[in-house]
């Protein structure tokens, strides 16, 4: 089974997306910041994909992505951070950071798992 | 309502909470980046969960508010005062919809429809007038599509026969070092329709020396056959858009149109001819003839085929200083977002269900009952080991109590906070300059105190601004600063937490009070009273000293209501003026509903707890006062009331008799029991509704044995013993008898 860690400072989002993952048959992890996200990674939780929010308290997503990437181990997981429509410029900002791809929010469950599916099998 | 609304809806009250905060912390004139970089969140979290939770009335104007604030932050749009009135009315807004949602609406009854609809072009008005950069923007997209068109324009000779779709991709070196397969992106590519061919192509693939594993050096081209759309076939590539090289070739292209790709693809014109050839997307003929007339006409062509290979780059160009421009804003507030550590803080915080905690708390309880039987049993037993095992387990049971207890809590900061809104509002409708002062936001107090003590605050604190702010003339007049103050203090005192509302207006006026009091038929004319009982009269039901009802503080309730509210907390409120400097309204409370230290004291066979915290001291009640109401303790008078009387305990009087002195603000009593049992945890079981009526006795609980045992209030018995005296004194020597 394929695991999921979702990182999201909003409680709506977490469960929402958690569910529609847990429906679709991935395990999923979760934090609520980056620094507690930081610290599962540091403590080996096995992840196959990261989704992060970018607009979070504390470390923002994009450096959280960058300090990711960092990590000797999580150097080719895929990552897609949650972005909206109105983000375009921050998007480019995460790619460079190190993300693979974005989820664009709100999204329909399908839309959803085929992002997903497109970096992870 | 599904759960996950109901935590969308917490969540978004905070967030406006968190709203209303950073705006009036703006209208006092920060400008702290991160201030305005929190009111965004906050607005964009609304926006957010909303839209996951389909409640599009709040997202369709959380949008707009998150327009607007977005143009704020990037200092587009000055927040003036009119702007941060019409948002904190947008967050008025917003909480009228979480509770309209909340109570099984949608959020679509027409007057709060109509009321979002009239705010939402305010916010349009606001936006529009400061339209000046949306006119640029379009400009840049209107350049970048000319530059579309002339790209069209340039290759338009010879379709080609081929019904596929050509799509050429060269992958960025960085495409595995973020993540991404590329097998991935033909993996997706299958959903939309069949790859009739593909080339993989390495040309890129530097010798082996110089190659680095984790880079990606592939490309492919492929000849696709689907029904999709040119930007469904595009998103398939969204992801890797920004740093790969993607064109994609409509079915019967123009042989042209293949020319431009040659010419941008990085490698050389005649390998990419040879492979388009292969993979069958040109013929080999077509290939020759096209190659040939690009070479023929070299001399006049190069103006289409370079103006179609420039124009696109210039627009990109246009785009991506767009991008970086918006880019620098946002990685500057991004590093403000990082210096603010009490916003981590927050962020380490766990919700839990409030009825879970409930539940803990209940289970607690049962364990310290339990425990107390086992340390009873092991007492009787008088077995030394079991003894202290027990004694252990009661000490481990206590620190348990006191942890879970702490779950509870939360600080009161939170409640505090709210009236700078109610401050700021009921000032502006007076026309009073008045200011809230905070202290002591961080003392701790249990959840369900918490909720129930706001409306009590909220009556002393509009009080405060409606009677007890003076008009800055009168203020000035009496040599006051014209800027009013309100402060409101919390601190913890013995086990109990103090509330503070005190405000530096004019105070209480004594003659006032007491000719209300007489008008009201509360006191008989020519009473004589304490200067600090004629102060309580305040407190009595029925008693109001302004005579038209305002707006502000009265909404037909008194500070009777006040008094009741708090006394049902188990706490009570006193207050203390001082004529021309003001007044302090002084509100205790239990820190905690659910568990107290009791003093366990027996009359006869029945058992009664009273709160530890209240208890004073106990003494023998010395003969020569056994038949009075009082004694005398080191030259105090000190009233008491016998349990065995007050209950009606049947039995004889033993030979002697204990005073537990208890204390309740600044009284003290005494309660004349005939045992004293010691020191108990008791856990609080609310009395059934049939015993409501009931004074002195303000819970029950149970023992160690099984048997139930009451829990004493405090107050109703100082209250009572105080007035027993007053009469006993006031009447003649004889009366106490009486009572008997």
């Amino acid at each position: 089974m394929k695991t999921i860690f979702l990182v999201d400072d909003s409680a709506t989002i977490l469960l929402s997306i958690s569910n529609v993952l847990a429906r679709a048959g991935f395990a999923v992890e979760k934090a609520s910041n980056a620094a507690e996200a930081l610290n599962k990674f540091k403590a080996g939780v096995k992840v196959d994909l990261l989704i992060t929010d970018l607009n979070m308290p504390g470390m923002n997503g994009i450096e959280f992505i960058r300090e990711v990437r960092k990590l000797p181990a999580r150097k080719f997981m895929p990552i897609l951070f949650l972005t909206t429509e109105s983000q375009q410029s921050m998007r480019m900002e995460a790619k460079a950071a190190g993300a693979s791809g974005w989820l664009v929010k709100p999204a329909t469950a399908d839309e959803l798992i085929n992002t997903i599916k497109l970096v992870i099998r | 309502m599904s759960e996950i609304q109901a935590i969308f809806i917490q969540e978004a009250r905070d967030q406006i909470a968190e709203l209303e905060t950073g705006l009036m912390k703006m209208e006092k004139g920060d400008r702290d980046p991160e201030t305005v970089n929190a009111i965004f969140r906050a607005a964009h979290t609304i926006k957010g969960g909303s839209g996951v939770v389909e409640l599009s009335a709040i997202e369709a104007f959380t949008h707009t508010l998150e327009n607007t604030l977005d143009r704020v932050r990037n200092g587009e749009l000055g927040l003036d005062a009119p702007l941060i009135a019409l948002l904190l009315t947008c967050c008025d807004h917003l909480a009228n919809l979480l509770d309209a949602t909340e109570q099984g609406g949608s959020g679509e009854q027409a007057e709060i429809r109509s009321a979002g609809d009239d705010l939402g072009r305010q916010l349009m008005a606001r936006l529009d007038a400061n339209d000046a950069g949306a006119d640029k923007a379009e400009r840049i997209t209107s350049v970048v599509e000319a530059a579309g068109a002339s790209e069209r324009e340039a290759c338009d000779a010879g379709a080609i026969a081929d019904d596929t779709w050509h799509i050429s991709v060269r992958f960025g070196r960085d495409v595995l070092r973020n993540g991404m397969d590329p097998i991935a992106f033909l993996r997706y590519l299958l959903t939309l329709g069949e790859i009739a061919h593909i080339t993989t192509v390495f040309d890129a693939m530097p010798d082996a020396q110089e190659m680095e594993p984790e880079s990606c050096y592939l490309g492919f081209e492929i000849r696709f056959r689907s029904h999709a759309d040119k930007a469904a076939i595009e998103r398939v590539f969204e992801f890797v858009r920004s740093d790969c090289e993607l064109h994609i070739l409509p079915p019967h292209s123009k042989l042209a149109e293949f020319l431009c790709l040659i010419a941008e693809l990085p490698e050389d014109d005649m390998r990419v001819g040879e492979i388009l050839v292969k993979s069958g997307a040109l013929t080999q003929d077509e290939l020759e003839s096209a190659l040939h007339r690009q070479e023929g006409s070299k001399p006049a062509a190069p103006a289409g085929v370079e103006s179609a290979a420039v124009a696109p780059k210039l627009g990109a160009i246009l785009v991506e200083q767009r991008a970086v421009q918006s880019e620098i804003v946002e990685a500057a507030v991004v590093k403000q977002a990082q210096s603010s550590e009490k916003r981590a803080a927050e962020a380490r915080l766990i919700r839990v269900q409030a009825d879970k905690l409930d539940q803990l708390i209940d289970l607690v309880g049962e364990l310290v009952i339990a425990g107390a039987s086992a340390g009873l049993l092991a007492q009787k037993s008088g077995e030394t080991a079991l003894v202290e095992t027990t004694s252990v387990l009661s000490r481990l049971v206590e620190n348990i109590r006191d942890a879970a207890l702490q779950l509870r809590m939360v600080q009161i900061g939170e409640t505090f906070n709210r009236f700078n809104r109610v401050i700021r509002d009921v000032a502006k409708e007076l026309n009073k300059e008045i200011e809230l002062v905070i202290t002591g936001g961080e003392t701790d107090l249990d959840k369900s105190v918490v909720e129930k003590i706001g409306d009590p605050l909220m009556h002393l604190v509009r009080n405060a601004i409606g009677h007890g702010i003076e008009p800055a003339d009168v203020r000035v007049a009496a040599g006051k600063p014209a800027k009013g103050c309100v402060t409101l203090n919390a601190f913890h005192d013995s086990r109990s937490i103090v509330i503070e509302v005190s405000d530096d207006g004019g105070g209480l006026k004594r003659e006032r009070i007491l000719a209300k009091a007489v008008e009201k038929g509360l006191l008989p004319a020519g009473a004589t009273l304490s200067e600090q009982e004629i102060i309580n009269l305040i407190f009595e039901a029925g008693f109001s000293t302004v005579n038209q009802v305002s707006n502000l503080s009265g909404r037909g309730v008194g500070m009777d209501v006040v008094r009741r509210n708090v006394q049902a907390l188990r706490g009570n409120v006193e207050v203390h003026t001082d004529p021309g400097r003001g007044s302090r309204f002084t509100i205790r409370l239990p820190l905690t509903l659910a568990i107290i230290d009791g003093f366990l004291v027996g009359v006869e066979r029945a058992s009664f707890v009273i709160p530890l915290d209240m208890v004073v001291e106990c003494l023998e009640l010395p003969a020569d006062a056994a038949d009075r109401h009082y004694l005398n303790l080191r030259g105090e008078v000190l009233p008491f009331v016998r349990l065995r009387e007050l209950f009606e305990v049947a039995g004889e009087y033993p030979r002697r008799e204990n005073v537990v002195v208890i204390r309740s603000g600044a009284h003290q009593a005494g309660v004349v029991v005939d045992q004293l049992l010691g020191e108990f945890q008791t856990v609080i079981k609310p009395l059934s509704g049939l015993f409501r009526n009931l004074r002195g006795i303000g819970g029950s609980t149970i023992l160690g044995t099984g048997e139930v045992a009451l829990i004493l209030d405090v107050q109703a018995l100082t209250q009572l013993a105080a007035r027993r005296e007053t009469e006993s004194r006031s009447v003649s020597a004889s009366a106490p008898a009486a009572f008997r």
